[in-house]
């Protein structure tokens, strides 16, 4: 055969380039210093260490290996045993089977994730009056009544899929197959299940080998069709990194995702000089010379057939099998055994020590979740996708989820913390009698700049729509927010429900979109993008504007003279919560001033506990030998004059809700 | 004997029924109702609305497609010469370059496309590599412009060479496969009846390679007319597709899932009706080609 | 001499419908080599499947040493087989291939499974790959080995189990002339060393011819003569068996009574009898008993229209009164030359009429290949097996 021209090389390399740069860069920069994808500051191997002390990254990595391997291993063995059903039916039946097998294939993921999830919800709305009607009927056992996404869940999606994979790669191999060789085998004294173990199974083998490695390689790169079927309670570890794409990406995830890419590529490698080797001796038999084998290599292969290497065969299988159902059980009681308690809250909004902490001093293991906004919890609310005991959600979608008897009422008794509750924070409108809520934070919505690319103090929200500074605004990624801020600056209220004056703040908002005035939309990547100097202005909470500020030295914040927003976010218990207790000790837990001491130093959020509030510069002082900067204590503590110029969000009656949505969507489009 | 083997299937084919026709059946049903308040609290009414009221979003459908079908095109002309220089080289490098193909897939790929975020970023690594060859100001020069940049990031095009990027494989691997099976001799016999290097190419080597085509375009089009996490990331939020459409209604703010079922169900039917044209001018040839 | 081993009594086989065996009646004896001969789709391998297991029959019976054995299963018949392009077992080397059976595990009557030992295995392998002259080959892939050699090991494999009966499919069909002629050998050597019953499947009559205790002629699911090879050449029974075994001139004739048989309205003596008088019959009259002699001495007179040298002799066809004969001669006759023949008393074969009359024997076009490219009907039939044997 013809072989390539250099011309030809030279594009299957820049193919190739094409496909590994952003993977060299990754594996590049999972060795900087710093946390930066785009500046290098030195070697080291920081992440690695870090690696096993951050507990998403490995419980995650821990579900998604948990998950392909249950998945692969029954959808082998399901899709295996299939591929012959189906391929000794008769044409009548083998085609709409196969059409049907076809259809996960054919169909877009988010499609298979959205129809399961629908399903598995639906399921889930029959199993329970199933439940409660046995559950009434006799008291032998006792079925859970409430079911969610989860763990089995996840699992069954991912065999769903990966089964056409295993089918697929199987079917040739049987179709290739001499269709006299299970006669033969019969023939030759076998039973039916003899001739499968002994013939088929040999024969298919390479198929099946594939097939399961295909079908683990889907399920490992899955994300959507998880993303919509493993509810709340766990993640893999896409669905980790697409939490994470919004904020930053840990580079622990680089350091992982390089382990895993290094340890594939060896294994790639091996694999590649055996099979060379193999092909070079199969050619060498061809040409009828003896082979030559490697003595030991032989003499190893000839101990292997003695009893005792049979037994050795034997145990090492038996062993590897018990480690397989070990590691299984181990991983799901690791997960399952213990209490719990499952919190969900916001991305990078907590510190992380606490949690352990917690766990130690209560020995309750802490299921801490985060979601991307009020709405997106709402949503897995919504549809049984989440199995939450303690939500943190904004003043205004509080209001919403008790207007909608979702929160429990929390017994005060158990949560003597929250005498330590500033009174300027309790009876908010949204939960007047304070009946449902803990208060977590407070804070404010204001302007942040770069001072290096904005040559003028910003006073006003005017900037946000000024073609001046066209594609350098960051508009914020949220309905409420946007067109908020858009009404305060026309000198309405936030909370107005006037259909006229929301369309106004439309107008004013797809009019600078249109004139190219926003960069994009975004909601967490603004880290990212503000850190980087990738943009002007955008427009954010107090507290992550001090966490940038701490990355980029020339970000400013302000809160506009029109005025803003400022807002509290609070503990809440969910109604459905199985953890009632547990949850109380945690918001009790929480609400300590310690807590919240380390909490505001972490996050940089106003904390509703006045002790901390207080303590807080005198704390700073003595944990870092240097006193606060009376600017930043006032950015994350605004005083009560800022705080009036500000406005709450209520929450607002559902038509216009509905407005707010379509006017968001309109504008997207 | 044959058909007692056939019950294998049995279990399959309920499985099938359960997790994949049945399914599809309650995201039609979603689709055709709305939520209605009752005294009881909330019920599901027969509707049409989900549809109707989807015009409002016919341009995401358009930009979905366009997109789509762009990088497709662009994965077909990037894809195919690779497929088949690749075809033409030794065992020991086409061993080599499939493996290499595959590899990139157990690299996450959130994580590669956010590592893209990195490279096309305002002040990213490609703008600075501009910055430094003096292409930016040249640019500028030029146009009489005043920029410190190119806007890469949050445009259509990031969008497309993210779904490129991502599917690419799938586009070389189909036709690949198809042009490893081609029977050397046919192109011979071509060349025996007096076709030269464009004619064999035209006349016997594409049409022979239509099926690895046409597995490759399904491969790529379908996730990426209904990708969202590609265009959350490169797309900053600006380049609303179907796949966001669809999120939104059931994970993010619009919680719609009649709204998003009966996207899903259009896009579904589109998705089917385009592969049924497609199989059509494949002249049949119905069986998948794969990795 | 020998006893009756297996016996199918009223077999029919209907594939959707089809019938591809109708209502079979036949026995096989003990010890000896038969084969089924028949064109492909005629039913032959699905009674050699019937026989091994692989198919239980629409109706009938199959009987093995007087039991009835229609719902034994493959793996409980004493019968192995040889197969259709061998089924080696491609993932094991020859030794693997032909140890397999050995290494199942038998059932006992009682239930009890008994294992073969290692070194009976080893000993039993080693002497059937001996009788197959395999020696150092053991440890060879499939792969690697030659036609003949594969097919070595199919028998090696069949035969080591020690099978009453061994089933043959086309054992001979991929090998090259040379090689199907030493195997013809080599087959009739082992089955005479190891005296036990050779059912074998062909549709080339000369291989039936030459290995053969007894021939079975199918077409058409039914059979059409059973007999030694001898008497089927030389005694067919109908213009079907006669055209399929040899060349044969058929033409139709009248018996005008014994011993005279009428051909273009002249009478012929011949060694034929008991017809009715005046019966219309086939004549037989096979190429290699017409003497071509000079115009005035012949019996009969026509021209050679074509002569093809076929080294022993010519075949030669010469034209009769517009009907075409072949006549195989050493004698050389330039085409368009007019000849005479003579034919002596045992060149006449006279048959009953059959369905089969006016079918064959003629050869105006003369070319076998020709004649089977020409024939959509039977293409279609090769096809429909061909089809049949994927499923």
């Amino acid at each position: 055969m013809k072989k390539n021209s250099l011309g030809g090389r030279f594009l299957i390399g820049l193919c190739f380039l094409f496909l590994y740069l952003p993977i060299f860069l990754l594996i590049f920069f999972s060795f900087n210093a710093s946390d930066s994808n785009v500046v290098w500051q030195g070697f080291s191997l920081r992440w690695y260490g870090e690696l096993f002390h951050s507990r998403l990254v490995i419980e995650s990595v821990a579900t998604t290996l948990l998950v392909s391997l249950v998945a692969t291993a029954i959808a082998t063995v399901a899709g295996t045993f299939a591929a012959i059903g189906i391929y000794s039916l008769t044409k009548k039946w083998r085609d709409p089977v196969l059409m049907v097998n076809n259809i996960p294939m054919m169909n877009a993921d988010i499609v298979t994730g959205v129809s399961l999830c629908l399903f598995f919800v639906a399921f889930f709305h029959g199993w329970g009056s199933i439940a409660a009607f046995i559950n009434a009927h006799q008291s032998l056992v006792k079925l859970p009544e409430q079911l969610h996404l989860g763990i089995v869940t996840l699992i069954l999606a991912h065999v769903c899929f990966n089964i056409p994979y295993v089918i697929l790669n199987v079917a040739p191999r049987l179709r290739q197959m001499d269709s006299n060789l299970v006669d033969a085998a019969m023939d030759l004294g076998c039973t039916w299940m003899q001739a499968f173990t002994r013939v088929i199974l040999p024969e298919i083998k390479p198929g099946i080998v594939s097939g399961a490695l295909i079908a683990f390689t889907m399920s490992v790169d899955d994300f959507v069709i998880s993303y919509f079927t493993a509810g709340s309670s766990i993640q893999t570890l896409s669905m980790a990194i697409y939490g994470m794409t919004k904020k930053r990406v840990t580079p622990v995830v680089n350091a992982v995702s390089t382990i895993v890419f290094l340890a594939v590529l060896i294994v790639l490698v091996i694999n590649n000089i055996l099979s060379a080797r193999r092909a070079k001796a199969a050619a060498s038999r061809a040409s009828l010379e003896p082979v030559r084998v490697d003595p030991r290599v032989e003499r190893f292969k000839q101990w292997l057939y003695t009893p005792r290497g049979r037994l050795a065969r034997r145990l090492t299988a038996g062993v590897l099998c018990v480690a397989f159902v070990a590691s299984t059980v181990f991983l799901t009681a690791f997960t399952q055994s213990r209490p719990v308690v499952n919190v969900c809250s916001w991305g990078e909004y907590i510190d992380e020590d606490l949690i352990t902490e917690f766990e130690e001093e209560t020995g309750i293991r802490v299921n801490y979740q985060t979601a991307e906004s009020n709405e997106t919890m709402y949503s897995l609310l919504k549809s049984g996708g989440a199995d939450y005991d303690v939500i943190v959600p904004s003043d205004y979608m509080i209001s919403q989820l008790i207007e909608e008897g979702m929160l429990a009422e929390l017994d005060y008794s158990q949560i003597p913390n929250f005498e330590l509750i500033d009174p300027r924070f309790r009876n908010l409108p949204y939960d007047p009698e304070n009946k449902y809520t803990v208060p977590y934070t407070w804070g404010t919505v204001g302007i942040i700049y770069n001072a290096a690319m904005v040559d003028e103090e910003i006073h006003s929200w005017s900037a946000l729509y000024d073609d001046k500074y066209a594609g350098q605004v960051l508009l914020i990624g949220n309905s409420r927010d946007a067109f908020g801020i858009a009404l305060k600056y026309l000198g309405y209220s936030m909370n107005t429900t006037d259909e006229g004056q929301i369309r106004e703040a439309y107008g004013l908002v797809s009019d600078a979109y249109e004139r190219g005035v926003f960069q994009g939309k975004v909601m967490d990547e603004v880290f990212l993008a503000m850190e980087g100097g990738n943009a002007a202005f955008a427009t954010y909470y107090a507290g992550d504007y001090l966490s940038m500020l701490e990355k980029n030295e020339d970000l400013r914040f302000v809160i506009p003279d029109e005025g803003s927003n400022w807002f509290v976010d609070a503990m809440c218990v969910l109604k459905t919560a199985r953890n009632y207790d547990n949850a109380l000790k945690w918001i009790n837990f929480i609400a300590s001033t310690d807590a919240n001491l380390r909490n505001m130093d972490t996050i940089w959020y106003g904390s509703p506990n006045t002790e901390a509030l207080e303590q807080y510069p005198a704390w700073y002082e003595e944990e870092y030998g240097e006193p606060l900067d009376p600017e930043i204590y006032h950015i994350i503590a605004p005083p009560q004059e800022v705080l009036e110029r500000c406005e709450m969000y209520v929450c607002l009656p559902k038509a216009t809700r509905t407005l707010y949505n379509d006017l968001w969507i309109k504008l997207g489009i | 004997m044959r058909n007692k083997r056939g019950w294998f299937a049995f279990p399959y084919v309920i499985w099938m029924a359960l997790f994949v026709v049945i399914p599809i059946v309650i995201m039609l049903v979603y689709s055709l109702t709305v939520p209605v308040e009752t005294a009881a609290g909330e019920a599901a009414q027969g509707s049409l609305e989900n549809f109707t009221g989807m015009t409002l979003y016919a341009s995401v459908f358009g930009r979905s497609f366009l997109l789509a079908l762009v990088a497709t095109l662009i994965c077909l002309l990037i894809g195919y010469p690779v497929a088949y220089l690749m075809s033409r080289e030794g065992p020991g490098f086409q061993r080599v370059a499939m493996a290499l193909i595959m590899l990139p897939m157990w690299m996450n790929f959130l994580l590669r496309t956010y590592s893209w975020m990195a490279i096309l970023e305002n002040n990213g690594l490609l703008n600075q590599l501009f910055q430094k060859l003096g292409v930016i100001s040249l640019y500028n020069r030029l146009t009489g412009s005043d920029i410190d940049h190119f806007k890469l990031l949050r445009t259509s095009g990031a969008v497309v060479l993210g779904m490129v990027y991502n599917y690419l494989p799938f586009m070389i691997l189909p036709i690949y496969t198809v042009l490893t099976k081609l029977d050397p001799r046919l192109i011979e016999a071509a060349q025996d009846l007096g076709a030269d290097a464009p004619t064999v190419f035209r006349r016997v080597t594409l049409p022979l390679s239509l099926s690895g085509i046409i597995s490759g375009v399904t491969m790529v089009f379908v996730p990426s007319v209904s990708t969202f996490a590609i265009s959350r990331l490169l797309g900053g939020g600006s380049q609303m597709m179907l796949g966001d459409l669809i999120e939104n209604q059931f994970l993010g703010g619009a919680y719609n899932p009649h709204l998003g079922a009966a996207i899903s169900m259009v896009m579904m039917v589109i998705v089917v009706i385009c592969m049924l044209v497609m199989n059509h001018f494949g002249d049949g040839e119905g069986e998948a080609v794969m990795l | 001499m020998s006893k009756e081993l297996i016996r199918l009594k009223n077999v029919t086989q209907k594939f959707d419908g089809e019938t591809v065996l109708d209502n079979v009646n036949i026995y096989f004896n003990d010890s000896e080599f038969l084969t089924l001969l028949g064109p492909s789709g005629c039913g032959k391998t699905t009674m050699l499947r019937i026989i091994g297991g692989f198919q239980t029959p629409t109706s009938g019976d199959v009987c093995f040493d007087g039991v009835r054995i229609n719902d034994l299963p493959p793996y409980k018949r004493k019968i192995n087989t040889v197969f259709q392009k061998y089924a080696l077992f491609p993932h094991l080397n020859v030794y693997d291939n032909v140890a397999f059976g050995l290494r199942i595990p038998k059932e006992a009557e009682d239930g009890t499974k008994t294992k073969l030992p290692k070194d009976e295995i080893d000993r039993r392998v080693r002497e059937m790959l001996d009788v197959v002259s395999l020696k150092g080959f053991e440890h060879r892939s499939i792969a690697s080995l030659s036609g003949g050699q594969q097919q070595r090991v199919a028998i090696a494999r069949a035969l080591v189990n020690r099978p009453r009966v061994l089933l043959l499919d086309e054992p001979l069909g991929a090998l090259d002339m040379r090689l199907r002629k030493d195997m013809q050998q080599e087959l009739k050597r082992i089955q005479q060393r190891l005296g036990i019953t050779f059912i074998n499947v062909t549709h080339d009559q000369e291989e039936a011819l030459a290995m053969s205790d007894t021939v079975v002629v199918i077409n058409e699911g039914v059979i059409q003569q059973i007999g030694t090879p001898e008497d089927i050449y030389n005694e067919p029974k109908n213009a079907f068996v006669a055209d399929f075994i040899g060349e044969s001139n058929i033409v139709d004739g009248i018996m005008r009574e014994d011993r005279v048989v009428e051909i273009f309205n002249r009478r012929f003596a011949c060694l034929d009898g008991g017809f009715e008088k005046d019966e219309p019959v086939d004549v037989v009259i096979r190429p290699e008993d017409v003497d071509i002699v000079s115009e005035a001495e012949g019996q009969l007179r026509g021209v050679v229209t074509s002569v093809t040298f076929k080294g022993v002799h010519y075949d030669t066809i010469v034209d009769f009164y517009g009907f075409k004969w072949l006549i195989q001669t050493t004698d050389y006759c330039p085409v368009d030359s007019h000849i005479g023949i003579r034919i002596d008393p045992d060149g006449f074969h006279v048959m009953k009429k059959s369905k089969y009359s006016g079918m064959f024997g003629d050869y105006s076009s003369y070319s076998e290949e020709y004649d089977e490219i020409n024939d959509p009907s039977r293409s279609a039939a090769e096809e429909a097996e061909g089809a049949e044997d994927e499923e």
